[in-house]
């Protein structure tokens, strides 16, 4: 029966033009799949709850259906009391069926594991192996720490099974046990390290048991290091290129804490490399070189030359190996680890290496993207950045079909369809793999990692590569047609304002590349600003950017940027006004329209400040054209749903409309004059307002050198009445709810608008046009009456008066803190910023490149570049030495770092890292089979101790009777008495304390308690004292002793 | 260690799931199917290694290149056989040669017991396909690498049924690839 299951589920999957009975089966369900497959489940559950566990097999195949279909998605966790009640059925095959049901769907928190437990021990401790190993291989799926704890006793018998399949299961079960509970590798690990050093073990156990080393390895190796000797052992003795693969690679882990392992693993790993057959043990060899830094250790010796330059050539024959592109692949991999310690050693092969880069395979060329990255320098630059840009173009860009979520069963997951060929699914498997030949379109994520790198290797240590500005402009330029479509959604988050360069978006990152190099290479700034206009022009988007989508326009923020920051440099300032002025550019997300805005008034300051030039009636009428086309742009971005781009249209557009009044009142030049001047608004407030101090870039810690002054009190509190007042302002509100203007404000529209933008002209001609402010609130003073000034302060002494948030200046009050006065003072007498110690940069006098700071290119070594003068490239401002910015670097980043996001399927093994295997160290809390030893060990001292007893009262009964008989044979008795205990002694060793003496016994309770509190440490001690204290005859006392201490001995492990 | 092994068939059905460590259902299916999209688009020509698939990259964007041993599965090995794809999710403590060649064990295993293996084999055998990757990985750990002994400790659990109808349509004409390919590595 449950043949046919499979059968027909298989023909579901495939089609059915061989068989007549599959054409049958299909006919009946094709095109329903999806319901046949609900059918089958809902049979299965009836099947699975019958008590049937007889010769039918019921449901067991209820269940291996159901496990088969939890393998396409359909979720099986409703039956698992079932899994449990087949798992303990009596038949081998039925239980099997239980087992694999359980490894299939139990998971840790799985509640029906509590009733599991016991069917675990049981089969545990089955006689028939192929039973044990069920379990065995079931525990690691859903051991869960308390479970750990209690089957640990059951484990560790089996690891001395005479099967030697067992044993290797069973240690590979404690691994598992150990990584969700590291307190049981404590009584595990001396019993696994005694099967490791038995000669005689079969070798698949001891291979197991390497692997097991291995994993713990990594994590401890400090612990692992005696095993050294008979790793080595092993390693020498070879046979097993699978186990010499584990211990090499374990050896790469020890060799750092243990440098004298180099000098004697060098001869055997040389010797592996030439001899081996094995491409596998060959490479791990030159593998476990590289990571064991045996190529540090060894450096300079001849010997360590000979190795280091007999891996790089192994390396460099599997990378032109033809026909295996995995050894291709590895070779990679191992050169991307010697790159970062021995750059030369890898640059000497470059030229294959760069091949890879080209290769067909993603794969490789992802490795030896990653690896070229470190291998760049200054002379090898742009000829791999070319390659790469070359690569780029010649691939077209991914189409949406190639996108990985349009794949089917992504959504709906993967479902039994009944399409395709039966001929296939006969096919035999050892067949030669096949497939196409055509190479697959790049995907996104490979683009995106390209461009990445490119940018990664250009800015290296601040362009220190980067000989020819020029060209790497015209490489970003380029770059930005390549960008990948990307999914915009994160371009729109509120919080990423301002933040390009962390933003995913690739584009950003381009675009801040190119405003790094406006800002920081003085000599390019024209070029950068020519590149950025050239990415700003709407007419020539077409050409830059790349034609699906809105991709790439990240770079915009920054070109926006440049353009408004450098607009004196802009060569066609009016197109470029009215590319900023398009209609498409309201539609651009809000932190990109938000730069715009800031880049208009800037372009425009550009456009209108000559004051060359005569106000002729003629430049009035363009300066009040473009000003009215402007403010056409601005008026519907002042309602714009970000806040940002909100505020900065409304501020602009005030501004402009202060302009353009200017420039209509202001009388055009007219025949009779020679000269008029334009607007003073125009010429110099405007401008004034974004120049001043050139921008830098400044270090990431600087801010932070800033030193504190030293009287600013943070803590002080700035109104001490302060709680009282809240109180009051709580109290009041609950009054005067009705009256609250905020609430007004917000619930039934602003009572008094700003005033209308007529008054804002009046204020300009009273009033001084020098200061850049135009924020009417803020002075006041300065455009209104004084009369009218110090009413209006009055008014609103008294308005504010219980305020405690309103700082007013004449308010001098002893009770509150006038922090005012502490700001002015300490801004401005001791805190002047003009005396914080800036360094001096020196920019233009050419003195840079002797800065340590700054870095100029270094001069080209090849002769057929052209000759360059040195760039001087600014680096970050900062204050003192870098230490301390890094240190802030550093510091603040840990707490993502130190806490990475768990990956999925990766095991956690937090726990083995920090528990140590060192034997001395006291156990915190003792496991269930330590107490049990313990336990056992306590009984029988105390049966001794019963038994010295009834031994104490038979003798007295014994004396008792010799003295009513003769009191003058007392000797003789006694040497009856001995002569008994003798024989005892001889004729009953093993047993319990039969002949255990009286007062040795005690004595040796105490030692043993004592021991039990010194832990093992004073073992030896222990019994010397023990056998000191001994009487002659006793032998077998010390026998037992022994025995106890053994005991003693294995728990205390 | 060895995170997981999957095999499934030119159309992406999976045919095996084994996870090492535990993993929801919905998310195996999204992983097999992520997985499944990167192998489909390989060119036979093109190594066996796979680049990471979204889910598994986007934590190890930085480790996946790092010398340094971690838990983060980081490594997916496969082979392409007939209508099969045989994947291994490991960790970097596994040697990616070995992983080959270990993939090859466990397909030259399979095709012993029943013979020619071929797809629909595993289809009703699907107990003896667990029986057989269980006698050679427990817990992410290769605990066997022989191909005598995996045969053996699958045939101790009983007898292995054959696919039923007798349908052992194809010669034994590609049974020779194992031998040539392992000997190799």
């Amino acid at each position: 029966m449950h043949i046919i299951f499979f059968f027909i589920l298989a023909l579901l999957d495939y089609s059915h033009n061989t068989s007549q009975l599959r054409q049958k089966c299909l006919r009946n369900h094709k095109g329903t799949e999806r319901e046949y497959v609900q059918d089958s489940i809902r049979e299965c559950r009836k099947e699975i709850k019958s008590q049937d566990m007889g010769p039918t097999d019921m449901k067991a195949t209820a269940l291996l259906k159901l496990t088969y279909l939890e393998m396409f998605g359909h979720d099986m966790s409703w039956a698992s009391f079932n899994v449990l009640e087949v798992m303990s059925s009596q038949k081998y095959q039925q239980k099997r069926v239980g087992y694999l049901g359980a490894v299939q769907s139990f998971r840790p928190d799985t509640e029906v594991l509590m009733l599991a437990e016991n069917l675990l021990k049981k089969d545990l401790s089955s006689p028939v192996p192929i039973t044990i190993a069920l379990p065995l291989a079931a525990i690691p799926h859903v051991i869960s720490p308390p479970m750990a704890n209690s089957l640990l006793s059951d484990l560790l018998p089996r690891l001395t099974h005479s099967h030697p399949a067992i044993k290797k299961k069973t240690i590979v079960t404690l691994y598992r046990l150990a990584l969700v509970y590291p307190e049981t590798l404590r009584p595990a690990w001396p019993k696994i390290k005694e099967r490791l050093s038995d000669e005689s073990e079969d070798p698949s156990v001891t291979a197991s048991i390497i692997n097991v080393v291995c994993e713990l390895g990594w994590r401890r190796p400090q612990d692992f290091l005696p095993l050294a000797p008979r790793l080595f052992d092993l390693l020498v003795q070879g046979g097993n290129n699978w186990m010499a693969i584990k211990i090499i690679k374990l050896f790469a882990v020890l060799t750092p804490l243990e440098p004298r392992l180099v000098k004697k693993l060098v001869p055997p790993l040389t010797s592996l490399i030439k001899t081996t057959p094995a491409m596998s043990l060959l490479y791990e060899c030159i593998n476990g070189i590289i990571q064991g830094g045996i190529l540090e250790e060894s450096e300079g010796s001849v010997e360590g030359n000979e190795i280091a330059k007999l891996c790089v050539g192994k390396l460099r024959s599997m990378l032109t190996v033809e026909g295996d592109p995995n050894l291709k692949y590895v070779a990679l991999l191992a050169f991307a680890k010697i790159v970062v310690s021995h750059p030369f050693l890898v640059s000497q092969h470059q030229d294959v290496i760069l091949e890879c880069i080209d290769d067909a395979d993603i794969s490789i060329r992802t490795r030896a993207l990653d690896l070229v990255v470190d291998m760049v320098n200054a002379d090898n630059l742009m000829t791999i950045v070319e390659r790469l840009m070359r690569q780029l173009k010649n691939s077209p860009l991914a189409s949406k079909s190639d996108d990985p979520t349009n794949d089917r069963g992504v959504h709906e997951g993967i479902v039994p369809t009944a399409d395709s060929d039966d001929e296939d699914m006969e096919e035999s498997l050892q067949k030669p793999e096949r497939g196409s030949d055509q190479p697959p379109p790049l995907p996104d994520d490979y683009r995106k990692s390209v461009i990445t790198r490119i940018l990664d290797m250009c800015y290296r240590d601040i362009y220190s590569n980067v000989s020819d500005f020029e060209w790497f402009i015209e490489i970003l330029v380029q770059l930005v047609k390549q960008v990948p479509t990307t999914a915009k959604a994160e371009t729109e988050k509120p919080g990423d304002f301002g933040g390009f360069q962390d933003n995913a978006d690739i584009s950003y990152r381009i675009g801040y590349e190119l405003q790094n190099v406006a800002v920081r290479v003085k000599s390019m700034r024209y070029e950068a600003t020519r590149a950025a206009q050239a990415l700003i022009l709407v007419d020539q988007r077409d050409s830059l950017f790349p034609a699906s989508g809105n991709s790439g326009y990240g770079v915009l923020a920054s070109a926006a940027w440049i353009v408004g920051e450098y607009s004196d440099m802009l060569p066609n300032p009016d197109d470029v006004m009215s590319s900023l002025l398009h209609t498409s550019t309201s539609q651009l997300p809000a932190p990109l329209l938000a730069v715009y805005l800031q880049a208009m008034p800037k372009v425009l300051a550009r456009l209108t400040s000559n004051q060359q030039y005569s106000w002729t009636a003629d430049r009035k009428m363009t300066t009040t054209l473009l000003l009215a086309r402007v403010i056409h742009f601005l008026e519907p971005l002042a309602t714009h749903p970000s806040l940002e781009v909100q505020e900065r249209a409304v501020e602009f557009l005030e501004l402009l409309r202060l302009a353009s009044e200017a420039a209509s009142g202001q009388a055009p030049q007219n025949e009779e004059e020679t000269f008029a001047d334009a607007p003073l608004l125009l010429t110099q407030a405007i401008p004034s307002l974004f120049t001043g101090l050139e921008l830098n870039p400044v270090a990431p810690g600087a801010q932070r050198k800033v030193p504190l002054p030293e009287d600013l009190d943070l803590d002080a509190p700035i109104n001490e009445q302060l709680q009282m007042l809240l109180q009051q302002a709580d109290y009041d509100s609950l009054l005067e709810d009705d009256e609250d203007e905020s609430y007004d404000h917000y619930y039934k529209g602003p009572r008094s608008t700003a005033p209308p933008p007529v008054s804002a002209a009046d204020r300009l001609d009273s009033q001084a046009i020098q200061n850049a402010s135009y924020q009417q609130s803020a002075h006041e003073e300065e455009y209104l009456d004084p009369e009218v000034a110090a009413r209006r302060r009055t008014e609103r002494r008294e308005r504010y008066k219980d305020d405690p948030f309103y700082i007013d200046s004449d308010r001098a009050s002893g009770r509150s803190t006038p922090i005012h006065n502490v700001i002015r003072s300490n801004n401005g007498e001791e805190l002047d910023v003009d005396t914080i110690p800036i360094m001096d940069l020196n920019i233009g006098n050419g003195e840079g490149s002797e800065m340590p700071t700054s870095h100029s290119a270094p001069a080209s070594k090849t002769q057929n570049r052209r000759p360059r003068t040195p760039i001087i490239i600014q680096s970050d401002e900062t204050l003192g030495d870098d230490e301390h910015s890094n240190a802030f670097a550093t510091s603040s980043r840990p707490q993502l770092q130190s806490r990475p996001k768990k990956s999925l399927l990766q095991v956690d093994s937090s726990g083995l890292g920090s528990f140590s295997l060192d034997e001395s160290r006291v156990p915190s809390n003792r496991l269930d089979v330590e107490k049990r030893a313990a336990e056992e060990a306590e009984m029988q001292r105390a049966m001794k101790e019963i038994e010295r007893l009834r031994l104490e009262m038979q003798r007295a009964n014994e004396r008792i009777q010799a003295r009513a008989g003769e009191n003058e044979e007392g000797d003789l008795v006694k040497r009856k008495k001995k002569k008994k205990k003798k024989v005892v002694a001889a004729g009953d060793a093993g047993d319990t304390a039969e002949a255990v003496g009286e007062t040795g016994e005690e004595a040796q309770g105490a030692v043993v308690k004592k021991k039990k509190k010194k832990k093992v440490k004073v073992e030896e001690v222990g019994s010397g004292e023990g056998s000191a204290e001994d009487e002659a005859p006793i032998r077998t006392k010390k026998k037992k002793r022994r025995q106890i201490n053994l005991k003693g001995d294995d728990v205390m492990q | 260690m060895i995170n997981a092994v999957l095999v499934f068939n030119n159309n992406g059905q999976p045919r095996l799931t084994k996870f090492y460590t535990h993993l929801d259902t919905s998310t195996q299916q999204r992983l097999i199917s992520e997985i499944f999209t990167l192998v489909a688009n390989r060119p036979s020509s093109s190594c066996n290694f796979l680049p990471l698939p979204p889910l598994l990259a986007s934590a190890s964007t930085s480790t996946s290149v790092s010398s340094s041993p971690s838990d983060t599965p980081s490594l997916i090995t496969y082979r392409h056989y007939a209508t099969l794809y045989f994947i291994v999710i490991s960790t970097s403590t596994e040697s990616p040669l070995a992983l080959l060649d270990l993939i090859q064990v466990f397909v030259e295993a399979l095709d012993r017991l029943f013979e020619n293996v071929c797809e629909l084999d595993l289809i009703f055998n699907y107990e003896t396909l667990h029986a057989t990757l269980g006698e050679m990985i427990v817990g992410g750990v290769v605990v066997e690498t022989g191909l005598d002994k995996v045969v053996d400790g699958v045939k101790s659990q009983g007898r292995v049924a054959k696919r039923p109808g007798g349908e052992g349509l194809r010669g034994v004409g590609g049974a020779g690839l194992g031998a040539g390919v392992w000997a190799g590595r």
